[in-house]
């Protein structure tokens, strides 16, 4: 059963379908009905928690648990000013001590520890990092700045293709038309017969065709169409370059502790199958073979044959 | 295969001797833990079963073991009686009779070995071959058969002399070609009766399986008149260390003085030395007594409370939950 709904007037999604659940920025849901009563004014308390909330601020709660919705919430704003980049550390462990600085302020003020004094603890890294904050969301821009490069060029790309395609076609349909004035001209002025002007004509089309597709710009593809230059992958993935040792293979060797064994191909050859029962139909199409039942049994026979645990006492004989 | 086995490894003594000295311990052990530690040596002999007493037992209910294999319905391969009996075996060289009653580990041995060897019977079709109250059958060997692994160390794979026998005739067939395979045929007969005869003694815990079936088929070739000393030092043996031949057949040798000389099953003195037991026997894993029963429901009440009580604190968490609620509410 769905039991998600809304905490004030208690409609589920079960009940109406259409429910939409919004959730402000305390982390408490409310349905669109009671949004619309409670906010008629614009702004008013939220009815779990009494903090001030604003109509605007509602927006459509994503996950099941309000509660994600908030940390999200939080966790954005947060990450807006707090937007260093592993580079802009020493070490790894500073970059770490920062991160769980983070999750410790999110989860702070997710769950209403301490809010005030983590609030005043943003607030000081703000003043303190300003410089570094404007950077980092400079830093930001500039990677959807190449972002936009990047479509911004392959548009222009899909548009001169457009464009030489068009041009294509007109001087296409400009040629047919050239030629059956000719056709006509000739059949009217010629002194040939009509059939072989036809034939020559014909052939003339041809030529011209192939002519035109050989002299098509055929233009190497050096980038795919998301904009990765060919063989430029390394640039952009950097493959872990570490050297693995590559796995050899030694057989595995069983102390048998008896004499030699028959190796498995020889059982054939020294006639060991011709003493076993032969295989039936449905077992073979089970995958089984006669050899490793023959196999089987030879192996358990010489093991062990050479087992003494002590020398040989004479313990009774 | 064997030269890797927990078999080899755990349950591989090095002859009678260390087997009879591991069993005296048990017993040992057993009547100094049940109130025997300061009795002088006579009272404890009219007390408790003595080292002899539990032999006889034991190699009673190998004997009756032995014979409900036989007459198992369906009929059931010779390995899992080879398997059962080597359980058992296992279980009272750590265990003393007195500890846990043949009659009841020797059933579970059995159900436990047609489970480990694959032949498949089901508990029900299991105790259908048994006379008598067969519900307490099932509740006894179903409330063993937890204890009986653990006790062999969950060593559950045992190798039996039968597929080296099976192998030993094929390597046979195919490398010694002086005797006709008729003849052979015959000496598989014998050498089976010889491995069938090989269960009711120690062998299974001194010497590996392919030794013991390389015993049955000499032995049984020198009953049929057949010898197969070329075979041996020629085909089979060919090439091994001269070290090594000797021992081998030195063992064999020791196979089969320890087959041929069992001591009989001594039906007569089995019935005063059961009634003796009953009076000295641990009863805390007597089917039958209260201590067993009282020990039982303890466990089982244990299990209640803890599942109980689980439904308690989820049903306390629920209720809190929603209280919480309606006082959120008004």
């Amino acid at each position: 059963m769905d039991d998600q709904g809304c905490p004030r007037c208690k409609t589920t999604k079960y009940r109406n379908p259409s429910l939409k659940l919004l959730v402000n920025i305390c982390g408490h849901s409310l349905c669109e009905s009671c949004v619309d009563l409670l906010f008629i004014k614009g702004s008013g308390a939220c009815p779990e928690c009494g903090t001030a909330l604003r109509r605007s601020n509602f927006r459509l709660q994503l996950f099941e648990d309000p509660y994600v919705e908030k940390e999200v919430d939080i966790r954005k704003k947060i990450l807006r000013d707090f937007n260093k980049k592993e580079d802009d550390f020493n070490n790894l462990n500073d970059y770490n001590d920062y991160l769980e600085m983070i999750e410790t302020i999110v989860f702070n003020l997710a769950n209403n520890i301490d809010v005030e004094e983590t609030r005043k603890m943003i607030d000081q890294y703000k003043k303190e990092n300003k410089e570094q904050i404007s950077k980092g969301r400079a830093k930001m821009s500039k990677d959807e700045e190449y972002l936009e490069m990047l479509i911004g060029q392959e548009k222009q790309d899909s548009e001169t293709r457009r464009q030489i395609e068009e041009e294509d076609e007109k001087r296409q349909k400009n040629n047919k038309l050239k030629n059956k004035e000719a056709l006509i001209d000739e059949l009217m002025f010629s002194d040939m017969s009509a059939k072989d002007i036809i034939a020559i004509h014909k052939h003339d089309l041809e030529k011209e065709d192939i002519e035109i597709e050989s002299s098509l710009p055929q233009q190497p593809a050096t980038q795919f169409s998301t904009g990765i230059r060919l063989g430029a992958q390394n640039a952009f993935l950097p493959v872990p370059d570490e050297k693995i040792e590559i796995y050899k293979y030694s057989p595995i060797h069983v102390d048998l502790c008896g004499p030699e064994l028959q190796e498995e191909e020889k059982l054939i050859s020294l006639g060991y199958l011709r003493n076993v029962r032969a295989t039936s139909d449905s077992e073979k199409a089970g995958g089984f073979d006669t050899k490793f039942s023959c196999q089987r049994a030879l192996q358990d026979a010489f093991c062990g044959l050479f087992y003494f645990p002590v020398a040989p006492q004479m313990d009774q004989s | 295969m064997f030269s890797t086995s927990t078999q080899k490894k755990h349950w591989t003594f090095t002859g009678e001797t260390q087997i009879t000295q591991n069993k005296k311990d048990t017993n040992h052990k057993y009547v100094n833990k049940h109130g025997g530690a300061n009795l002088d040596d006579e009272t404890k002999e009219k007390k408790y079963l003595t080292f002899t007493e539990e032999r006889i037992l034991g190699r009673h209910f190998e004997h009756v073991l032995r014979e409900f294999c036989n007459v198992f319905q369906p009929p059931m391969p010779k390995y899992v009686m080879g398997t059962a009996m080597c359980y058992f075996k296992r279980f009272y060289v750590k265990h003393s009779v007195m500890d846990y009653h043949p009659k009841d580990i020797m059933l579970t041995c059995v159900y436990l070995a047609s489970k480990v060897e694959e032949f498949n019977v089901s508990i029900t079709q299991f105790v259908g071959n048994l006379k008598g109250d067969r519900d307490k059958f099932t509740n006894i060997i179903l409330s063993f058969e937890l204890m009986l692994m653990k006790k062999l160390h969950y060593h559950l794979t045992v190798h039996n002399p039968y597929r080296p026998l099976e192998g030993l005739i094929i390597d046979l067939k195919t490398r010694y070609k002086s005797i006709e395979k008729s003849r052979i045929e015959k000496i598989r007969k014998l050498a089976e009766d010889f491995l069938d005869k090989s269960l009711a003694s120690n062998v299974s815990l001194v010497f590996a399986p392919s030794q013991i079936a390389l015993a049955a088929i000499l032995s049984s070739a020198e009953n049929d008149k057949v010898s197969l000393d070329s075979y041996m030092s020629d085909v089979l043996l060919a090439g091994a260390a001269p070290e090594d031949v000797k021992k081998t057949v030195y063992q064999i040798k020791r196979i089969r003085y320890m087959v041929s000389t069992q001591e009989p099953v001594q039906k007569d003195q089995v019935g005063p030395i059961q009634r003796k037991l009953e009076h000295c026997r641990n009863q805390e894993n007597n089917p039958d007594s209260e201590i067993y029963k009282r020990k039982l429901q303890e466990m089982l009440d244990d299990e209640d409370e803890i599942q109980s009580q689980k439904r308690m604190r989820i049903e306390e968490a629920e209720k809190k939950a929603e209280q919480e609620l309606v006082l959120g509410v008004i």
